[in-house]
């Protein structure tokens, strides 16, 4: 592992998912009246991170790709302990799939000459999981996702994880440099510190990248450089259940006589 | 903005995950599936099998509905790893143009398809639980968004492949016909051992259960407060397996293999009893597809009631003893001394 290495933390801000609501007339998502918020896995990563720098030294930088409130995330990174943070952020961008997202955030890791990216396993609103291996695969890193347990290995420079897997789990050894998406709820992330916290708010300035700063073509990025289109939206019509309330077990057992459902 | 040539993409892959010979469910799953879609298109159902001796396996994949099957053979992919297995599978993704890839939504799936999807610039849709195609083969990848409040349909029309992960246990599995005949082809290995990125140590997946297999299920959710007695006595009486939410998972009261949700497993049972389980949105995600649901909770207001066939509003820790003894009395016979 390089002495000090740059650990890049991948957040995003999101619509707190419970507040998320549909317009009756238009069926179209009102995501406005929704709180934004960091999106919660990346509390988990945010605090693999601060691990890995407990253990070996170095800095961590948080970077967020998003419209100028998005900064507000690097806020809540840097009050938990990052030393820096950074917002990627032009409107260029605007409309970007998992593909130029995943290009713009790896254009920034080379920016920042990361040497470890962390990331959360998906975010809320999105939920694809598939920006962190595409970090990587933009980048040619290796990559190890679904991340339980993380362990720097300073003499040979590589670093071991214990992924979770259908049934069980595996243990992998990647060679850095390395991309890593941590499993949701996998560590418990740290509160924010006092004295941080009061930095983030009254001091701490982020950077601002723009496709300009990152040597990125912008006919590269945004909606018409996405592979994927949203075709459409359907309001999911909740499965229809009886709802019985019943009061005791042998109703219950009733009830569900009539059904065959029972041995 | 691209000058892709969408004629010179054609057949439906469909990815078949193994592990030391195991064949995950998803792949015959999406075998099914798939199958109607190459039909719709009128193009060939071609399965894919990376690994280490799996001839066997690709032999299972024509026996489960493949018209041809192309093998990549080498120690190097076992077990699996991201890097040889995305750069193997793309490199046959680039040679031989398919329209569709299907990939399943496991841990292994999600883990590699994007390092085929970033080289190749195919499109990629994440996690779906329904696909068609359109009359000029466009592919309508649909999954669950926001919390699983709308059913997005996601579509490529300017890049090829379109490939989508597509989630376990929402589709019937394909039937093994023995007699069914395919054709099987090797293809090069471009991947070598010296230029890997990673070393798997140890891969422990003793304990799997298959819950999307179960006909009866009971869950466990963050009302049991670790005690999982009530829980394992009535699966017992009901002849279920035991599930959780994400919530008993986290806690590590139950292992993940069995949770129940957005990020776990999608069941299908004939009965599933949600056990001081809120009914959370990601939660419901994954149990929507059950015959007949059972929510036990002590809190009247709890938004699983909405989501329930029956509901019976209690402290768990009485109602599911009270529940097993009545259903154990009733499956004893009579004996008369
Ligand atoms: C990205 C993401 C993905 C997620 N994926 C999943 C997923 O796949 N699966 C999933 O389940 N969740 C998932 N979640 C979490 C989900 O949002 C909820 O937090 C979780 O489902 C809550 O679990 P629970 O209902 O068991 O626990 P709680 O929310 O703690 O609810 C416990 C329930 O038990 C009841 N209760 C308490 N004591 C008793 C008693 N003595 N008797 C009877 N009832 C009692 C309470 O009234 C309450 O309703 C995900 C969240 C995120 C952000």
């Amino acid at each position: 592992m390089t002495d000090h290495p740059t650990i890049v933390v991948g957040i995003k801000q999101v619509p707190d998912d419970d507040e998320v609501s549909i317009d009756p007339d238009t069926g179209r998502l009102d995501r406005s009246s929704a709180p934004a918020v960091l999106n919660r896995p990346d509390r988990n990563a945010l605090e693999a991170a601060l691990g890995i720098r407990d253990e070996v030294g170095g800095r961590v930088v948080a970077m967020t790709m998003g419209p100028p409130p998005a900064a507000e995330v690097l806020e809540v990174a840097v009050a938990m302990g990052c030393d820096d943070g950074v917002l990627v952020s032009d409107v260029a961008f605007g409309g970007s799939d998992t593909w130029p997202t995943s290009l713009t955030l790896a254009r920034t890791v080379e920016y920042l000459d990361g040497d470890i990216v962390v990331c959360g396993e998906e975010t809320t609103d999105s939920s694809t999981g598939q920006v962190p291996p595409g970090i990587a695969a933009h980048l040619g890193w290796a990559q190890l996702t679904y991340v339980e347990e993380l362990e720097p290995l300073p003499e040979t420079g590589q670093l071991a994880a214990r992924r979770d897997v259908e049934g069980g789990y595996e243990r992998v050894i990647a060679d850095l440099p390395v991309v890593v998406a941590v499993a949701f709820g996998e560590n418990h992330p740290r509160p924010a510190g006092l004295h941080r916290k009061i930095y983030a708010e009254t001091e701490f300035e982020p950077v601002t990248l723009d496709a300009d700063d990152l040597g990125i073509d912008e006919n590269t990025v945004g909606l018409a450089a996405s592979p994927t289109q949203v075709g459409g939206m359907d309001t999911i019509e909740g499965v229809e259940r009886e709802r019985v309330t019943v009061g005791t077990v042998d109703e219950l057992i009733d009830e569900l006589a009539g059904t065959e459902v029972l041995p | 903005m691209t000058d892709v040539n969408s004629e010179e993409y054609e057949d439906v892959w469909v990815f078949v995950e193994e592990h030391d010979g195991e064949v995950m469910g998803v792949s015959w799953e999406l075998l099914e599936e798939a199958k109607s879609l190459a039909e719709e298109t009128g193009e060939d159902l071609v399965a894919l099998v990376i690994g280490h001796d799996v001839h066997d396996v690709a032999e299972r994949a024509v026996s489960r509905g493949a018209d041809r099957v192309l093998v990549a053979d080498d120690e190097v992919f076992e077990p699996y790893r991201a890097d040889p297995y995305g750069e193997q599978f793309r490199a046959m993704v680039e040679a031989r143009k398919p329209s569709i890839v299907l990939i399943g939504g496991t841990h292994t799936g999600r883990d590699f398809a994007g390092r085929v999807a970033v080289p190749s610039h195919a499109g990629l849709t994440a996690d779906c639980t329904e696909i068609d195609v359109d009359d000029d083969g466009v592919l309508q990848a649909r999954r669950p968004a926001f919390g699983g409040n709308v059913l997005a349909t996601i579509i490529c029309e300017e890049h090829r492949p379109q490939m989508a992960t597509i989630r376990p246990g929402v589709f019937e599995s394909a039937p093994a016909e023995p007699d069914r005949e395919g054709q099987i082809e090797h293809v090069d290995v471009v991947v070598d051992e010296a230029d890997t990125l990673t070393e798997v140590l140890e891969r422990n997946t003793n304990e799997t259960v298959d819950i999307t297999e179960a006909d009866r299920i009971v869950a466990a959710g963050g009302g049991v407060d670790g005690d999982l007695a009530p829980i394992r006595r009535l699966a017992d009486a009901l002849d279920a397996e035991v599930a959780a939410s994400r919530r008993a998972v986290d806690e590590g009261w139950i292992e993940g293999s069995r949770q129940v949700g957005q990020t776990g497993k999608t069941v299908r049972p004939e009965l599933y009893v949600a056990v001081g389980i809120s009914g959370a949105v990601q939660h419901l995600e994954g149990m929507n597809d059950s015959d007949v649901v059972v929510a036990i909770n002590n809190d009247p207001n709890a938004p699983i009631f909405e989501h329930a066939d029956y509901g019976i509003v209690g402290d768990l820790f009485e109602v599911c003893p009270a529940l097993a003894e009545a259903l154990e009395e009733t499956d004893t016979p009579e004996v008369t001394p």
